[in-house]
């Protein structure tokens, strides 16, 4: 049995997904969120496919600012705004848990099912990358907190640049830094309806935005 | 090609920088002006060109790797490209003068910004040779005018007229893509090409979700709804734009479904000419209700729009049952009348601008007199009411002369075509007198007669740049209708190229008729002057007196002892008041000294009204019931999103 790495790392990150739905910290989720970013933008490097200069250098901004940028903003954020640390889950720990499990299975499931034309011979990358969408969207969906909500966002985009990783066309890094470029940007408007989510409530709970209701 | 698209570059440049230069208000005026105007000039020339000498020509770009937007001029495109370009130009032109008075230069800027697009996105329109490239530029058309309609967007009525347009629009957009679809699901291709091989079924139904769908941009009874409210709203060079020309892409459509379809059955005139007959029938009679000049005209554009869908019946009637000239008379006056009435329909709105833009009011009943201190606005106006109304030697009476004799050489045809025939030729002649009815009551009550407000005393008319248009317009009309057979010869290659393979059918002779009868009437004009001009040098070195109309020989006659407009339609209107119900609101007069008392009426448009009842309310109702959903739940929104994600990808 040959083990490959990219499986390995992608092996790595469905355990990280299964963690960040167990978490109650956003301290936490943060530095899993550095992880994953770190753990997806080295992946093109093994992959296979022939890595150019602009190329090497693109993936190394890449995992820079998803690795490290990204998550230290946040964590500033959080030092500055004041914001509990605590996710304040809608959905309990445990049932995320199994949720995070059905998710994999599903994953699994429907990458059988898909085909994204890419680069086949890695197993997990699609799993992985639906799991990771899934994930997100479950984030944003089942925990309270703001912050938490950012940080589900930016993992659904993980997802969507590791489904780009893998394809195989020749404008993919045109595409990975529009997704970038996405993510930056989806990044800050978060950060000033933070802000104001803050200033107007006093408090990052999104549930309270249902007052906003006319 | 190169010509077109370099025209509508300079179009669309124009509006780019007259919103960039905003802020210089008269500088942003001039440059768009001069590009608009320009690149209009430019485009006109060279589809008149392409009539007269037929050459066809297309163009098509690569978009995103993934598909085609094709573009191609042959006879018809080009027929209504000449449309599109010669009422565009005089719009142009007008809005110099007639944007003077409006402050914020951001406003004028936006407002010439989206007169561009809606140029340029016309004749688009009108060239687009596949599905994508069609429904494009049919979008940005719908939405550049829907921006022109909400430019006075401080009252709520026009704001609500704004509304309207846009439900319309959209909902005949759907309707249209609809039709595409089919069109796409059973050919497997985007390009505007013959269809072979496709079921009839399948043909009348996309004929008539078509028919609908471009019927509710050009106005066709009853989806004409939005028109009566649209038009008022926006600006009157816009209105003249809109109801001369963008209506008319919905014809366009309708002719070109037509030519794709190449399938002739005598089913596709029957409803072509019924809609028509109907639109016809019932535009003039509301028309007649109005105290709106603007909503006044609006109306006629639905008649007229009717009178180009009985040609076209004609035509199609004459087409399905194998005879040529029936269809070549039919199809070309109906096209002719397109090019007839975007002339006359802009020159009225523009009449109606001028007057609005001096006396500040629209409201038929509170002008009159403006003949006097309005020497060119009131006489262009009379003779675009003229050509509206049909009659020689202008150039309204040459298309519809084109019909009239379209069915009358059908008449023999068969026994439903005999019917449809008559019934076309009888409410041709009822549209006919309706339209003198109404337009002798807007010529009467506003520029004759004597002043009835305050506002309409002593006006002058000023703005060259507004008269030269309408000028060129009413020498249009009159050009036309005299030598009708260039004119002719261009609806004659327009209709060439829908593709009925007829080679040329001999209808000279019906042009020369019709020729000779616009030159009497013509020269009966030049004997009324030539009479006129004889009376007034014997009465040169006479006393005359002038007395105010309907004076009677009162001492102390009043402005209200005249024919309103309302009075004048009044009797007209009770003879239709089962199509037209009129809602009449009059505190009778009692005792001997009796209060002051008013009278307001108001004629119900039973389609507004009965959709209001049949479509909007239950519309309302069931969203209503849907309330639920939006609760204002983050969390559960992105729930939504993450059903739909889940519901693709597991079962689809």
């Amino acid at each position: 049995m040959m083990f490959n790495p990219v499986d390995i790392i992608l092996s790595f990150v469905l355990l990280s997904v299964l963690f960040s739905f167990g978490t109650d910290r956003v301290l936490i989720l943060i530095k899993l969120l550095g992880f994953q970013g770190v753990v997806i933008s080295i992946i093109p490097f093994f992959i296979g496919h022939d890595m150019s200069t602009g190329g090497t250098v693109f993936t190394l901004a890449t995992l820079v600012i998803r690795g490290f940028i990204i998550p230290l903003s946040i964590f500033v954020a959080i030092r500055k705004g004041a914001i509990r640390r605590v996710v304040e889950p809608i959905v309990g720990y445990h049932a995320s848990i199994l949720c995070g499990l059905a998710v994999i299975i599903g994953a699994t499931y429907i990458s059988g099912r898909l085909d994204f034309g890419s680069v086949s011979g890695f197993k997990l990358l699609e799993p992985t990358a639906i799991a990771l969408l899934v994930t997100g969207m479950f984030l944003l969906m089942a925990r309270r907190n703001a912050i938490a909500m950012v940080i589900g966002y930016i993992m659904m985009e993980n997802g969507i640049y590791l489904v780009g990783s893998g394809l195989s066309v020749g404008t993919r890094h045109i595409v990975e830094f529009g997704i970038l470029l996405d993510v930056l940007a989806g990044v800050m408007i978060m950060a000033v309806i933070l802000r104001n989510i803050k200033q107007t409530f006093d408090d990052v709970d999104t549930a309270l935005l249902r007052t906003l209701k006319d | 090609m190169c010509q077109f698209f370099s025209s509508t570059f300079i179009i669309l440049l124009g509006g780019f920088l007259s919103l960039v230069f905003a802020r210089q208000k008269k500088f942003s005026k001039v440059i768009a002006v001069l590009f608009l105007s320009g690149g209009c000039l430019l485009g006109l020339l060279d589809a008149a060109a392409k009539l007269l000498n037929p050459a066809g020509a297309s163009a098509s770009f690569r978009y995103l790797d993934l598909f085609f937007l094709s573009f191609h001029v042959d006879g018809l495109s080009a027929f209504f490209l000449t449309a599109i370009f010669a009422v565009s130009l005089m719009a142009a032109i007008y809005s110099f003068h007639y944007m003077e008075n409006e402050e914020g230069g951001i406003k004028t800027g936006v407002n010439y910004f989206f007169f561009s697009v809606l140029i340029a996105s016309m004749a688009l329109v009108v060239t687009a040779a596949n599905i994508l490239s069609f429904m494009i530029s049919w979008e940005m058309m719908s939405l550049s005018s829907f921006f022109l309609v909400i430019y006075s967007h401080e009252s709520a009525e026009n704001r609500k007229a704004g509304y309207l347009y846009f439900v319309f629009t959209h909902v005949g957009a759907m309707f249209v893509l609809a039709a595409f679809g089919l069109i796409y699901g059973h050919t497997g291709s985007f390009e505007f090409a013959p269809m072979a091989g496709v079921p009839e079924a399948v043909k009348i139904l996309i004929f008539v979700l078509s028919f609908i769908g471009f019927g509710s941009k050009a106005g066709v009874f009853p989806f004409h709804v939005w028109l009566p409210h649209a038009h008022p709203a926006a600006p009157s060079h816009i209105s003249a734009v809109m109801s001369g020309v963008m209506i008319k892409t919905g014809i366009y459509g309708i002719l070109r479904i037509y030519a794709i379809l190449d399938f002739h059955t005598p089913v596709f005139g029957y409803i072509t000419l019924i809609a028509g007959v109907i639109s016809g029938i019932l535009g003039v009679v509301y028309a007649l209700g109005q105290h709106d000049i603007k909503r006044l005209l609006a109306y006629h554009s639905v008649e007229n729009i009717g009178i180009i869908l009985i040609g076209l019946g004609i035509g199609m009637i004459g087409a399905a049952t194998g005879n040529p000239l029936v269809a070549v008379l039919g199809f070309a006056g109906g096209i002719l009348h397109v090019l007839n009435h975007s002339v006359f329909k802009s020159l009225l709105f523009m009449g109606a601008g001028m007057v609005l833009h001096q006396t500040g009011t629209r409201s038929i009943d509170a002008l009159g007199g403006l003949l006097k201190g309005m020497k060119i606005t009131g006489t262009t106006f009379i003779i675009g009411s003229l050509a509206i109304c049909g009659l020689p030697p202008f150039n309204g009476f040459v298309s519809e002369f084109f019909i009239y004799m379209g069915s009358f050489k059908a008449i023999p045809v068969g026994s439903i075509s005999f019917a449809m025939s008559v019934f076309a030729i009888i409410s041709l002649a009822v549209i006919g007198g309706l339209a003198l009815a109404c337009f002798t009551k807007v010529v009467g009550v506003v520029f004759q007669g004597e002043p009835r407000t305050k506002a309409a005393e002593n006006v002058k008319e000023n703005g060259l740049a507004m008269m030269v248009p309408m000028g060129c317009l009413a020498a249009a009309c009159v050009i036309i209708g005299v030598f009708p057979k260039v004119f002719i010869d261009m609806a004659l290659t327009a209709v060439q190229a829908l593709g009925l393979d007829y080679g040329r059918v001999p209808v000279e002779p019906f042009g020369q008729i019709t020729g000779n009868i616009t030159f009497a009437a013509l020269l009966f004009f030049v004997v009324v002057l030539i009479v006129m001009g004889i009376r007034s040098i014997y009465y040169k070195n006479k006393t005359t007196t002038k007395s105010g109309t309907w004076g009677c020989g009162f001492t102390q006659p009043t402005v209200k002892m005249q024919y309103t407009g309302s009075s004048y339609a009044g009797s007209i209107l009770e003879f239709f008041s089962a199509a037209a119900p009129l809602s009449e609101e009059h505190p009778p007069i009692k005792g001997r000294f009796p209060l002051k008392t008013h009278y307001h009426s108001h004629v119900n448009d039973i389609a507004e009204l009965h959709m209001k009842n049949v479509v909007v309310r239950p519309v309302f109702y069931l969203f209503d019931k849907l309330r639920w959903m939006q609760h204002g739940d983050i969390h559960l929104y992105i729930g939504y999103i993450l059903l739909a994600i889940v519901l693709l990808l597991f079962f689809i």
